[in-house]
């Protein structure tokens, strides 16, 4: 029941209208009865078409009746020339019509409209084509109505640039119109595709689901982006606040995928331990991963760094001992990726404990899936307009948050400080998201840290003091030793935090860290910090017991500290412990 | 010029605190007026409204309030000779009652009341060469009936009976430009189906398929300044998309991105004190639909007066953890 307001009545009201409905359910319930019997002794006659069409008027959702009209009509079909067949749908689809008008959200209603027109021996799509107008010119956003659209446009052929030209016209006339926006994301792509392709003028009805704009790398042209731009500012000047312009902006910015590859193969000679990180998350167990050491191919055992993940970006494997802890030997190693037709190799030379191979991360590798960076000539002209929008309304939140995006994409760290002064504003003016935007913040100090640690080509990853509130991007920092999350708004240590292979010492002082699953089998861990956050029992350090290497634990200022027989407690769970501050 | 944001204004009369108990004698009457006209109107979606007035029951711990037997009979004369189950006697059988009828068969533990090799049956035999599923014999593609074959058979603990991966292909080829999903490829994104979608990937454990963040920041920009949720741009709040747009962002670990005091303060205003239930909106006439998604928004929210429910299934979660069953969620 949606959007019907409860109205105060006397109880004479309440009695007229008790009686009203008693009379109107005897007169249902006996046209029900009757087409539940005949249904029941196989009659498929057109008085039980006139039956189920009374009730199917005022309930058009009682979807057993449609079920029962199709058989009818599929019977008389059987009975009937072409001519009678083609009278007999058409009345249907006046009757679909009538009911439309009254419940335009009907799912039956629709689904059956759909079935009528696959049937009718003499199909009039434009008929169908202008009812759609119809309808849309009524309620522009009914789904029902959309989804009937596209099928009648992929059955009759109609070329793609007409509909985008609905779609114009359509916004032309009210820019807030979330369906057409949606709608021309489907379209743009078929167009004008950038690859090349050729574009197919006309799309024959397929059977095969049409490619996502989300799961396939959808490129358009850059002169048609262009244009794109051009009629989205347009939409953003006259209404600022309208969302649905702010959504397909982001999109268009943003519609470059990364490269399924394998980023990072690193081995180690104490552990004889192999990690993999991929450039997205895969199940390792499935996509036939192959480790070659030495021309050998080798039997192991991948396992995701968490038990948690089924799919993850970080793979690790154990070589059978003694394979590579001589240290006078050197050996090569390739791991294959069969799935993708791809491989990475790593030398691990003689005298070295330890070696990797990966790309050259740079801000344009490593982070792009976000917003694709195109030509900085375009997007530093679309920063200097959405800046002009932003003079004139200050306050837009759709404005600053698109502000943020466009720098990132131009600049990261060169707009780092606007940026963090921009999020400020955005959680005063939207502040029932700021936690989104808290989050989206640390993601992007987190990427700026990463591309610093980069630049200075060390394995310390160091962010202190940011009003970290999530962690994310782990996979990229597979190496590094030391890491410094101190004095952040940081509740947990997530299971991804197993990701960090290579950890050596974790500092995350200052937190309101309660929880630590990812510190979990972190082979190389000795020492860590966790002053001042919120860890409550000793439970809550148990994963700790998996990283056999830990000595140092710095526990001061968390409630855990005051329970009793803690430091007994904590002794015979962490038994290499030998430097514990409680 | 500029867009109204469209909302509803709650009065300061509004109730704020939970009536748990009028909502229980809501229910426990609801099934009691069987002569009523609008109840028989609404006959097409029987089995769902039963699985709608048990769930809310079971999360205010009043289950035991409600007829199980003739619940339960009730159910077993609804599965046809195909395995499939109809909203009510008469009717035809079809993906959504007979999720609706699994869900409460195993509320009350009685799964092996009904012929479930049946069921699996009619459930395989509804894919399609691409991977969707029909909701019946007529062939309506749908993702919400993607949705109510993996739940059913996840219920059952029979996933393998279909083909899991193109069921995944052809739900990932319904994922839109905003992270979204609509009802089939093409379709606009609606919380409804972003729901299904979300609770299918999480049941085929395929999450990390999702632009978590893209999809997070569509779902939490359907709260508006009254603190409800709308469930597409520029419409208005409704109580069931607290449950819609909640659940959905509970499962892809990004709840906290809502103002959970605000949106608790729609909910509650959505209560109607006399009758007791949850309308869509302030004002509304209530029904068993809106306060099931009321009471489980609030279950998600974190309310401790009532049961914890599972964000994929919208069941109590001591009934999934009886079955065994725990669908992944991000975190």
């Amino acid at each position: 029941m949606h959007g019907r307001v409860k109205v105060k009545t006397t109880a004479q009201q309440e009695e007229e209208k008790r009686k009203e409905r008693e009379k109107k359910l005897k007169i249902y319930v006996a046209a029900r009865d009757a087409c539940f019997s005949k249904r029941t002794d196989g009659v498929l006659d057109e008085e039980a078409l006139q039956l189920t069409q009374q009730l199917l008027s005022s309930n058009p959702d009682f979807a057993t009746l449609w079920n029962y009209r199709r058989e009818i009509l599929m019977h008389q079909e059987t009975i009937k020339d072409e001519d009678e067949v083609q009278n007999i749908y058409e009345a249907e689809l006046l009757f679909l019509e009538s009911c439309l008008k009254v419940n335009p959200k009907s799912y039956g209603s629709w689904h059956h409209r759909s079935w009528v027109s696959a049937r009718l021996p003499r199909p009039d799509w434009s008929r169908e084509l202008s009812l759609c107008d119809r309808c849309l010119s009524l309620d522009d956003r009914n789904f029902h109505c959309w989804d009937y659209r596209r099928m009648v446009v992929r059955m009759s052929g109609v070329p793609v640039d007409k509909e985008l030209e609905f779609t114009d016209r359509l916004i032309g006339s009210n820019f807030s119109n979330y369906s057409s926006w949606h709608y021309r994301s489907t379209l743009l792509p078929l167009l004008h595709p950038e690859s090349p392709e050729p574009p197919s003028p006309c799309r024959q009805p397929q059977s095969s689901p049409p490619p996502s704009p989300q799961t396939q790398s959808h490129r358009v042209c850059e002169e048609q982006l262009l244009k794109e731009y051009e009629l989205v500012q347009n939409a953003f000047f006259t209404d600022p606040n309208d969302q649905s312009a702010w959504f397909y902006y982001r999109w268009l910015l943003g519609r470059a995928e990364r490269e399924e590859m394998i980023s990072c193969v690193y081995v180690s000679r104490e552990e004889e331990r192999v990690a993999v990180a991929f450039s997205r998350p895969v199940n390792a167990q499935s996509v036939g991963l192959f480790l070659v050491l030495d021309g050998q191919p080798q039997r192991v055992e991948w396992r995701s760094v968490h038990p948690r993940f089924k799919q993850s970006p970080v793979w690790i494997c154990d070589l059978p001992p003694g394979t590579i802890n001589d240290i006078s030997n050197e050996h090569n190693l390739t791991v294959h990726w069969t799935e993708k037709h791809t491989h990475r190799d790593c030398a691990l030379y003689t005298g070295r404990t330890e070696s990797w191979c990966r790309d050259t991360a740079t801000d344009q590798e490593l982070f792009r899936s976000e917003l694709s960076v195109e030509k900085t000539s375009v997007l530093q002209s679309e920063l200097q307009s959405v800046n002009q929008l932003q003079e004139l309304e200050p306050l837009n939140k759709w404005c600053l948050l698109t502000i943020i995006l466009l720098m990132r994409a131009l600049d990261p760290l060169g707009y780092e400080k606007e940026t963090l002064a921009h999020f400020q504003t955005l959680k005063e003016v939207d502040s029932m998201r700021s936690a989104y935007y808290n989050d989206l913040c640390s993601k992007f100090m987190i990427e700026n840290t990463i591309l610093k640690m980069e630049y200075a080509e060390v394995r310390v990853f160091s962010i202190s003091d940011r009003n970290l509130t999530t962690l994310c991007h782990l996979d990229q920092l597979l190496l590094v030793t030391h890491i410094n999350l101190s004095s952040n708004q940081l509740q947990r240590l997530p299971p991804q935090f197993a990701m960090l292979q290579c950890l050596e010492v974790l500092e995350a002082d200052n937190n309101c860290i309660e929880n630590l699953e990812g510190v979990y089998h972190l082979l190389r861990l000795e020492e860590v910090s966790l002053r001042n956050n919120k860890i409550s029992t000793p439970a809550d350090l148990k994963p700790l017991a998996s990283c056999r290497k830990l000595k140092r634990l710095d526990l001061r200022g968390n409630p855990v500290t005051q329970s009793p027989d803690v430091e007994s407690e904590l002794s015979e769970l962490l038994p290499s412990v030998t430097d514990l501050l409680l | 010029m500029g867009t109204q944001i469209k909302d509803v204004i709650i009065k300061p009369d509004a109730p704020s605190s939970l009536l748990l108990d009028k909502h229980a004698d809501y229910i426990a009457a609801y099934g009691s007026k069987k002569d009523d006209y609008e109840y028989t109107l609404s006959e097409y979606l029987r089995m769902s409204g039963i699985y709608w007035g048990l769930t809310v029951m079971d999360l205010m711990d009043q289950l035991h309030r409600m007829n199980r037997q003739e619940i339960v009979d009730f159910i077993k004369s609804c599965q046809h000779e195909c395995g499939g189950i109809s909203a009510s006697i008469g009717h035809d059988p079809h993906l959504l009652y007979t999720l609706s009828a699994v869900q409460i068969l195993c509320l009350y533990g009685s799964v092996d009341e009904i012929d479930v090799d049946k069921v699996v049956e009619y459930v395989k035999g509804l894919q399609q060469e691409d991977g969707s599923f029909a909701g019946d014999k007529w062939g309506e593609i749908d993702t919400r009936f993607s949705f109510c074959a993996v739940a059913t058979l996840s219920l059952l603990g029979k996933m393998d009976a279909i083909n899991v991966d193109k069921a995944i292909e052809f739900v990932l080829s319904c994922m839109n430009f905003d992270g979204g999903f609509g009802c089939r490829p093409g379709s606009e994104s609606h919380a409804g189906q972003i729901y299904c979608c979300t609770g299918f990937l999480s049941l085929t454990g395929q999450l990390h398929q999702l632009n978590a963040d893209l999809l997070g920041w569509w779902l939490c920009e359907r709260q508006l300044p009254s603190g409800g949720l709308n469930g597409r741009p520029e419409k208005l709040p409704d109580v069931c998309y607290s449950w819609w747009v909640l659940a959905s962002l509970k499962i892809i670990g990004r709840i906290h991105w809502i103002d959970k005091a605000k949106l608790r303060g729609f909910i509650l205003a959505c209560q109607d004190e006399e009758t007791g239930g949850f309308a869509d909106r302030p004002g509304d006439m209530v029904d068993p639909f809106h306060t099931l998604f009321g009471v489980a928004g609030l279950s998600l929210l974190g309310d401790d007066q009532i049961k914890a429910v599972n964000p994929v299934l919208c069941m109590p979660e001591d009934v999934l953890q009886r079955i065994g069953l725990q669908p992944d969620l991000l975190s």
